[in-house]
């Protein structure tokens, strides 16, 4: 049996045992989540191709999932690279614990980190914006019409961020950012001089290619590039998340962020 | 029968096939995949809130001694996405939990499956355990 197959019968008797149990159960309680009330991985993300605005550009609008690291930046790597760590910084990373990841204490992603949430790309003719469902129900905001980044920015979690069109590609260019988030679960770290390129690239209808560059002298010996892909989540919307309603158990959270 | 047989066919299936990550936090660095924990009691409360949704279950020991689990299933979107609502679990229910024990050795676990009060094993929407992260490429 080859891998696939073995992935397949199990989705196949769950999904196919739901479709039977629902169709029994009136009316419809919980499921599985793989169950046929299940939006989490149904419908699957379209393969058409993209659709343009009235003013020719891409429409990258829609709710995505993914397109960054969330366990370990390094996934996103070529093959064969290594991430260009200086020693002094690696020996920070090693020391974080996992309780101190910002994003378990409800403080933003930065960029490119992402959450496991939905998220919205929003197009207007002066702003692209990201909406995200988590961590923390917040957005970044790309000013899409021709400005620089101001000379005199202060410190921030998603930074100062500009766009433009490269053909078909979104190209988005940050600096400003704050040293306070982590690249991932694992603690990867960064500096205040951190500036991230992303292109994104609506490669169809239901696929983003998102590839940073991540420049960041501080922490880094050269600049390296990660590619993740998001995915469309057809009919799904945003929900509210408010990560800090309940977060009172970051407390049993133990061991080296590294262990992830 | 049948229905019984396809509710276990639905929990293998869900054993089987993790879901994505989908904590804010790593799951390795509060719950051990490693120690499974099976617990039969009644629910004493739950809380159908961010970042997690928790219910706790009140288990009795053979000396009839009680000890109250704490219970962390993934937040009320994700749950919401997959079926559940917030009245899926009620306090009086009586229910059994599969899940990872918390690794700082309290009573806490992150609940994998759980056996509803009406007898259906469905998949809790935990927060992991062996799940692989999204796609990276």
């Amino acid at each position: 049996m080859n891998r696939i197959s073995l992935v397949a019968l199990p989705l196949a008797l769950a999904v196919g045992a739901l479709v039977a149990v629902s169709a029994q159960q009136t009316p419809p309680a919980p499921t599985s989540p793989a169950g046929a009330g299940s939006q989490q991985r149904a419908p699957a993300a379209p393969t058409g191709p993209v659709k343009r605005l009235p003013n020719g550009h891409v429409d990258l609008s829609g709710v995505w999932q993914g397109g960054g690291p969330v366990g370990d930046i390094k996934m996103g790597l070529a093959k064969g690279e290594t991430l260009p760590i200086k020693p002094e910084w690696q020996k920070i990373m090693d020391a974080r614990q996992s309780k101190d990841d910002p994003e378990a204490n409800c403080l933003p992603t930065g960029v490119p980190r992402r959450d496991p949430y939905p998220w919205r790309i929003l197009q207007t003719d002066t702003h692209t914006f990201l909406l995200f469902e988590g961590n923390i129900h917040s957005y970044r905001q790309i000013f899409m019409d021709g400005r620089k980044h101001p000379s005199d920015l202060d410190p921030t979690w998603y930074g100062h961020s500009v766009g433009r069109w490269e053909g078909d590609t979104l190209v988005v260019d940050t600096v400003g950012f704050n040293d306070l988030f982590w690249f991932d679960f694992i603690g990867t770290p960064h500096t205040e001089q951190l500036h991230t390129v992303e292109r994104y690239t609506r490669t169809n209808l239901g696929t983003l290619l998102i590839e940073t560059t991540v420049d960041d002298p501080g922490a880094y010996t050269r600049p390296f590039k990660i590619t993740f892909t998001a995915r469309l989540r057809p009919g799904e919307e945003l929900m509210e998340y408010i990560c800090n309603e309940n977060n009172g158990f970051v407390h049993h959270i133990t061991g080296p962020a590294k262990e992830f | 029968m049948r229905a019984k047989l396809l509710c276990e066919l639905v929990a293998l299936g869900a054993a089987l096939w993790s879901p994505p990550l989908v904590a804010h936090h790593s799951f390795a660095a509060e719950y051990d995949a490693s120690k499974p924990v099976a617990l039969k009691g009644t629910v004493s409360k739950v809380e159908w809130t961010n970042p997690h949704a928790r219910f706790y279950v009140d288990v009795k020991d053979e000396k009839g001694a009680v000890t109250t689990w704490n219970l962390e299933l993934a937040s009320p979107n994700v749950l919401r996405r997959n079926g559940w609502t917030r009245t899926s679990l009620n306090v009086g229910d009586e229910v059994t939990v599969e899940g990872a024990m918390a690794k700082d050795g309290s009573k806490m676990a992150n609940a994998r499956v759980v056996k509803l009060a009406d007898g259906r094993r469905v998949f809790a929407g935990s927060s992991g355990g062996d799940a692989p992260p999204p796609p990276a490429n």
